[in-house]
C-alpha cells in the first residue's frame, strides 16, 4: 500500500513542478534525456551529465543546468538511477550517478512513449501542412 | 520508498548533501570557463547564469524530499475536515455516536484502569503480602499474636512483618466531638508499604512498646477537615478517646489512607494479650528482594511445625497462607462483574464502529461519482484508502474528543459511587493514561471503520462505478450493509439480552427474605473508650441507659443495641462445645439488647428472647439461630436444643481472649440474613449485651414515621448520657440493605444502560439501511406503482426485507448468548444464564425496533408518487 501511496504523491508532486518551476523543456521528456544519457555514457557525476546534455542538445535547448539536480533526486527516489560519492577527474568529490535495472525497463518505456507521442503528433502536424 | 522514509529523518544531512553538490558543480564548472580563457569573475558570473537559481532548486528540492507525504496527510486532512464541514448532519450523527461508544470506553476503562490495572502507589509492590492463618485451604483467619511476634522474629523472607487492628476512636477538644476510624498498627507497618509521609516521621521501633509516650499519625484528610491544614501541626496534640497524643505525622493522601483510615496510631500488644488462641491481628509484609511468595510461605509453616507442641488443639491442622496484595484489593466477584461490564461497552463501541462504517458507506455511494473521476485522474487505489482512512480518522479524532469529555462527566457522576462500593480504589481522573487509550481507540476505530467502505469503493471497477455513479444507484454496497446491520442485530440481541438477565436476577436479590424488617430503622454506631468504661459492668451500665434514652426521644418506638446489624457480615467467629460431641462447633458471635429481635422482627421459633433480667451476674444464656439449631441437630443428635447447657468460648471485655463459659440455649430464633445473598446463612449465637459487652456497638431505633426526622432528638439523649461519645455511621437499614446488595445491582445498571444505547444504535444502522434503500429503489417504487402496485404492497416488501436482515441477525445473537453463558453464570443469582424469559423478551424487543425502524422508511416509500420519481431521474 505504501509504495502505491508513494507512487501517486510523486505523480502529484510531479504535476505541481510544471507550474512551480518552469522547465523550459517539455514535461518529462528531462528525465528521458537523463536517463538515456546515463544509459549511453555509464556511470557519470552531476556536473558531466549538465554538461553532456548541453552538449548534444546544443543551442536547441534552453536548460538550466540547475534544473537537473531536482530531476536526478526524483529519478533516484523512483530507485532508476542510484548514487555513489566519488573523486571527478580535478579530484573534486562529486557525487556519481548511474542506471539501475529497473531504470532500463523505465527507459525502455519513456522511450517507447516517447515515439507514440511525436509518432501523433506528427501526424497531426503532417494534416494540417 | 526506504529512501523517500530516511529522507525525513535524515533531512538536514540531505541539504548538506544537495550543497555540497551544487557547490563541485559551480567549482567544475567555473575551471571550464576559465580554462576557455575567462577571467575568474566572469566565470563565476556565467557559470550561475547557466546553473539558473540555486535558492529555487533547493526549495524544490526539498518540497520533493519531504513535503510529499507528510503534506498529502495534511491536505487529506483538511479535505476531511471539509467534507465534513459540507455535511453537518452526516458529521454530527457519526461524531454523535463516536463519542458515545469512545466515551463509555474511556470511562469504563479509567475504572479497570483504577481497580485492575493501576500497579499500588508504593515502591516494589510486588513484594507486598498479606499473611493468614488459614483453618481449611482457601478460607482466611487473623492471627494471633504470640504467632506474629514468632514470625516477626523468625521469618526471615521479610524485610518488614506488621500487624494492625481496626480502631476506632473519640476526637474530642477539638470542637465537636467526632469519631475517627482508623488502625493500631506496629511499628513496621510504614516500612512494609515503605511509604514516606508528607510531614513529620511515621513510628520509630520502640514505639509499639508498652510504656512508651502516645504518639498518632493522621491521614491528609483528617490533617484538613479537623485540623484545617495547619502548617504547625506537628506541634500540636490530640484528644483520642480522652488521652492526649503527639501528633508525629501526616500521611500523603493516595497511598495508606486509601481504605479510608483516618489515623494510625502505634499497636501495643501487652504480655497479658500473648495468647495463641485469639485470632486478631492482620498481618501485611514486605518480602526480600528476591524471596518468592512461596519460600515465605514455606519458611512460616516450618516455623510453625518447629513448634507445634506451643500450638493449640484446635488449630495444629491449621496452614499458613501468603498471598499477593494486589490480588487481594479486588475480589473475584468485582473482578468479573468489571470486566463483564468492560465487555459490555466494547459491544457498545462495535455498533458503534458498524454504524459509522454503514454511514460512510452511505455517503460512499453518494461520493461513488467523486471517486470514480478520480480513479480516472490516475488516483491509486492505495492513495484513495490513504485518502478515505484519513477522512476517518478525522471523524474518529473528533469522535474520541467528544467521547473525552462525555467520559469526563460519566467518571464525575460515577466517582461517588465508585469509590464508596470498590475496595480502595486509585482515584479516578483523566490522566495520560486515558487519553492514550482514546487515542488508540480513535486509531483502531478509524481503521476498522474505513477499510469496509474504501474497499467498496476503491475495488468497484471504474466503468461500473461511473455508469452506477451516472443514474444515482449502487446496488453492490447495499450488500455489505446488509451484514453491518446483521452484526449490529446480534451484537444488541446479546448486549440486551445480557441486561435483562441481570436484571432479572436483580430482582431476585431484592425479592430475597432476609429475615428482618427494615421499614422506619436508622441506626448509628456508639465507640466507648475504654479509659472512661474500663470495666464491662460500666459498658453495661451505659448501653441500658443509651436504650432507655433513645426510646423517650420523640417518634422513636423501640430502641436497642446490637454488636453487629442485620445484612452485615459477623467477623467474630467463637468455638461452641456440646457435650459429648469431640469436635467444637464454629460459630459467629453477636451480641444483642433485649428487643433486638423484635426491633426487627426476626420471629422466635422457640423458647424465650434475650430481656433485661439477662444482665451481669445472671445466669449465662444464648439464643441460637435456626441453621445452628439444624447443625446441633445433625452433629449431636439434638432435637431440642432449649434448655441445653453447652461451652462457649466469649471474648474478654477490652483485652484480648475468650474465656469459657457454660451458658444455656434459651431460644431459637429463625435465621436473619448476616450477608451477601448467595452465602448460606452461618450458624450464629446472639449473647446478651449486658454479659458480655464491648467497646463498640450499634444503636437500632425504629421510629414511627420517617426515621432521620429523630436523628437530632437522638444525639441530645446522647449528649446527657455522656457528652464525649460522638456518634458516627448513622445510616437507615434501608441503606445498608442497598450496600449489601449493591454488589449484585451494579452490573446490572451499568450493562442495562449500555444496551439500551445499542439497541438505539441499532434502529439507527437499520433505519439508514432501509431509508437508503428505498431512496435508491425510488426508480423502482415509482414503476412498480404505476403498474398498479398498492402502497402496502410495497411496505411489506420492506419490511419483508427488513425481516429477513432480523431473523439471521437472532440467530446470529442467540449463538452469541449461548458462547458467553459461563461468563454469564458466574454473575447471577438464581437465574439460568439461559432464561427464556430473558431470550423471548430480547428478541420480541428486537423485533419491534426493527421493524419500527424498517416501517418509517417503509411507509414513506409508499408515499413516493410515482410521476415525480420518474421524471426526477429519467
Amino acid at each position: 500500500m505504501l509504495t502505491g501511496l508513494g507512487r501517486c504523491a510523486i505523480l502529484y508532486m510531479s504535476r505541481v513542478d510544471m507550474s512551480k518551476y518552469k522547465t523550459e523543456i517539455p514535461y518529462g521528456m528531462l528525465d528521458l534525456l537523463l536517463l538515456r544519457t546515463l544509459e549511453t555514457m555509464g556511470t557519470m557525476h552531476g556536473y558531466a551529465l549538465a554538461r553532456r546534455i548541453e552538449q548534444v542538445a546544443g543551442d536547441s535547448l534552453q536548460l538550466s543546468q540547475g534544473s537537473v539536480y531536482p530531476a536526478l533526486i526524483r529519478l533516484e527516489q523512483e530507485g532508476w538511477i542510484e548514487t555513489e560519492w566519488g573523486l571527478s577527474e580535478t579530484n573534486r568529490k562529486v557525487k556519481f550517478y548511474s542506471l539501475t535495472k529497473t531504470g532500463r525497463k523505465q527507459l525502455l518505456t519513456e522511450i517507447a512513449n516517447w515515439e507514440r507521442t511525436t509518432a501523433m503528433v506528427a501526424r497531426f502536424l503532417g494534416e494540417a501542412s | 520508498m526506504t529512501a523517500r522514509l530516511l529522507a525525513l529523518t535524515r533531512g538536514p544531512q540531505l541539504d548538506r548533501e544537495l550543497d555540497d553538490e551544487v557547490l563541485a558543480h559551480l567549482e567544475l564548472a567555473e575551471q571550464d570557463a576559465m580554462a576557455s580563457g575567462l577571467s575568474r569573475e566572469e566565470a563565476r558570473l556565467v557559470v550561475r547564469r547557466r546553473f539558473g537559481g540555486i535558492e529555487q532548486m533547493r526549495e524544490q528540492h526539498r518540497d520533493r524530499r519531504s513535503f510529499a507525504a507528510f503534506g498529502n496527510l495534511v491536505r487529506d486532512f483538511r479535505y476531511g475536515l471539509n467534507s465534513l464541514a459540507r455535511d453537518p448532519s452526516f458529521a454530527a450523527t457519526a461524531i454523535g455516536v463516536l463519542a458515545l461508544g469512545i466515551g463509555a470506553n474511556v470511562a469504563m476503562f479509567s475504572i479497570v484502569d483504577a481497580v485492575l490495572l493501576k500497579p499500588l502507589p508504593y515502591p516494589n509492590p510486588d513484594r507486598i503480602v498479606r499473611v493468614w492463618e488459614a483453618p481449611r485451604p482457601g478460607s482466611t483467619n487473623s492471627t494471633s499474636s504470640l504467632d506474629y511476634l514468632d514470625w516477626k522474629r523468625l521469618a526471615t523472607s521479610f524485610e518488614a512483618l506488621s500487624a494492625e487492628f481496626p480502631a476506632s476512636v473519640a476526637l474530642t477538644g477539638n470542637g465537636e466531638p467526632a469519631r475517627l476510624s482508623g488502625k493500631a498498627v506496629s511499628s513496621d507497618y510504614f516500612r512494609v508499604f515503605s511509604t514516606p509521609p508528607l510531614m513529620g516521621r511515621t513510628f520509630m521501633a520502640h514505639e509499639d512498646q508498652p510504656g512508651s509516650e502516645a504518639v498518632v499519625v493522621i491521614s491528609h484528610a483528617t490533617w484538613q477537615s479537623h485540623f484545617g491544614a495547619d502548617l504547625n501541626i506537628l506541634k500540636r496534640r490530640m484528644i483520642l478517646d480522652g488521652e492526649s497524643h503527639q501528633i508525629i505525622g501526616v500521611m500523603r493522601p493516595g497511598t495508606v489512607d486509601r481504605d479510608r483510615s483516618e489515623f494510625w496510631k502505634p499497636l501495643v500488644i501487652t504480655p497479658d494479650q500473648y495468647l495463641r488462641t485469639t485470632h486478631w491481628l492482620r498481618l501485611h509484609g514486605r518480602l526480600r528482594p528476591g524471596v518468592s511468595l512461596a519460600r515465605a510461605q514455606e519458611q512460616l509453616r516450618s516455623i510453625r511445625a518447629a513448634s507445634i507442641e506451643l500450638v493449640p488443639l484446635f488449630k495444629r491442622k491449621w496452614t499458613i497462607e501468603v498471598a499477593p496484595l494486589e490480588r487481594l484489593l479486588v475480589g473475584p466477584n468485582l473482578r468479573r462483574s468489571i470486566l463483564v461490564a468492560f465487555g459490555a461497552v466494547f459491544l457498545v463501541l462495535l455498533i458503534a464502529c458498524a454504524n459509522v462504517a454503514n454511514l460512510l458507506l452511505a455517503k460512499g455511494t453518494a461520493r461513488g461519482k467523486e471517486i470514480a473521476i478520480r480513479t480516472a485522474l490516475g488516483a491509486s487505489r492505495g492513495r484513495l484508502f490513504a485518502q478515505l482512512a484519513t477522512e476517518s480518522l478525522v471523524l474518529c479524532l473528533l469522535g474520541a474528543g467528544a467521547g473525552l469529555v462525555i467520559a469526563s462527566l460519566l467518571i464525575r457522576i460515577a466517582s461517588p459511587f465508585i469509590s464508596l462500593n470498590m475496595p480502595a480504589p486509585a482515584p479516578l481522573e483523566l490522566d495520560y493514561r486515558l487519553f492514550g487509550f482514546a487515542a488508540g481507540i480513535a486509531l483502531c476505530v478509524a481503521l476498522l471503520v474505513s477499510a469496509v467502505p474504501s474497499i467498496q469503493t476503491s475495488v468497484g471497477s471504474l466503468e461500473h462505478s461511473l455508469r452506477q455513479a451516472g443514474r444515482g444507484t449502487s446496488g453492490s454496497h447495499h450488500g455489505v450493509r446488509r451484514y453491518i446491520v446483521i452484526a449490529e442485530i446480534a451484537l444488541s440481541l446479546v448486549l440486551v439480552c445480557g441486561a435483562l438477565l441481570l436484571f432479572r436476577s436483580l430482582f431476585n436479590l431484592q425479592q430475597i427474605e432476609t429475615g428482618v424488617r427494615i421499614d422506619n430503622v436508622i441506626t448509628m454506631s456508639v465507640d466507648l473508650p475504654e479509659k472512661s468504661y474500663p470495666t464491662p459492668a460500666r459498658a453495661a451500665m451505659l448501653y441500658e441507659s443509651t436504650a432507655e434514652r433513645a426510646k423517650s426521644v420523640p417518634g422513636v418506638m423501640q430502641s436497642t443495641l446490637s454488636s453487629h446489624l442485620p445484612l452485615r457480615w459477623i467477623g467474630n467467629g467463637e468455638a461452641m462445645a456440646v457435650t459429648g460431641l469431640d469436635e467444637m462447633i464454629g460459630v459467629r458471635f453477636k451480641r444483642v439488647a433485649p428487643e433486638y429481635f423484635s426491633t426487627f422482627g426476626i420471629p422466635l421459633l422457640a423458647g424465650r428472647a434475650i430481656n433485661q433480667a439477662d444482665r451481669d451476674g445472671g445466669r449465662r444464656v444464648v439464643v441460637i439461630n435456626e441453621a445452628l439449631g439444624k447443625r446441633l441437630a445433625d452433629l449431636a443428635g439434638l432435637k431440642n436444643p432449649i434448655g441445653q447447657i453447652v461451652h462457649l468460648h466469649c471474648p474478654r471485655y477490652i483485652a484480648k481472649g475468650t474465656t469459657k463459659q457454660e451458658v444455656e440455649i434459651i431460644g431459637m430464633i429463625r435465621s436473619e440474613r448476616v450477608a451477601d445473598p448467595g452465602v448460606p446463612d452461618p450458624a450464629v449465637v446472639y449473647v446478651p449485651l449486658a454479659q458480655v459487652p464491648d467497646l463498640a456497638v450499634h444503636l437500632i431505633v425504629r421510629t414511627q414515621s420517617d426515621p432521620s426526622s429523630v436523628v437530632s432528638g437522638i444525639r441530645k439523649a446522647m449528649r446527657a448520657v455522656d457528652p464525649n461519645l460522638p456518634l458516627g455511621d448513622i445510616a437507615t437499614m434501608q441503606e445498608v440493605r442497598e450496600q449489601t446488595l449493591s454488589g449484585a445491582s451494579r452490573p446490572a445498571w451499568v450493562i442495562g444502560v449500555f444496551a439500551a444505547i445499542a439497541a438505539l444504535l441499532t434502529a439507527i444502522g437499520l433505519y439508514g439501511v432501509m431509508a437508503q434503500s428505498v431512496t435508491q429503489r425510488r426508480r423502482e417504487i415509482g414503476i412498480r406503482m404505476a403498474l398498479g402496485a398498492r402502497a402496502q404492497d410495497v411496505v411489506l416488501h420492506f419490511l419483508r426485507n427488513a425481516f429477513s436482515l432480523l431473523m439471521i441477525g437472532l440467530a446470529l445473537g442467540i449463538a452469541g448468548v449461548l458462547a458467553l453463558t459461563r461468563v454469564m453464570k458466574s454473575i447471577l443469582f438464581e437465574v439460568s444464564p439461559l432464561d427464556p424469559i430473558a431470550l423471548v423478551v430480547a428478541c420480541l424487543s428486537m423485533t419491534l425496533i426493527c421493524l419500527l425502524a424498517g416501517f418509517v422508511p417503509a411507509n414513506r416509500a409508499a408515499k413516493v408518487d410515482p410521476v415525480t420519481t420518474l421524471r426526477d431521474e429519467g
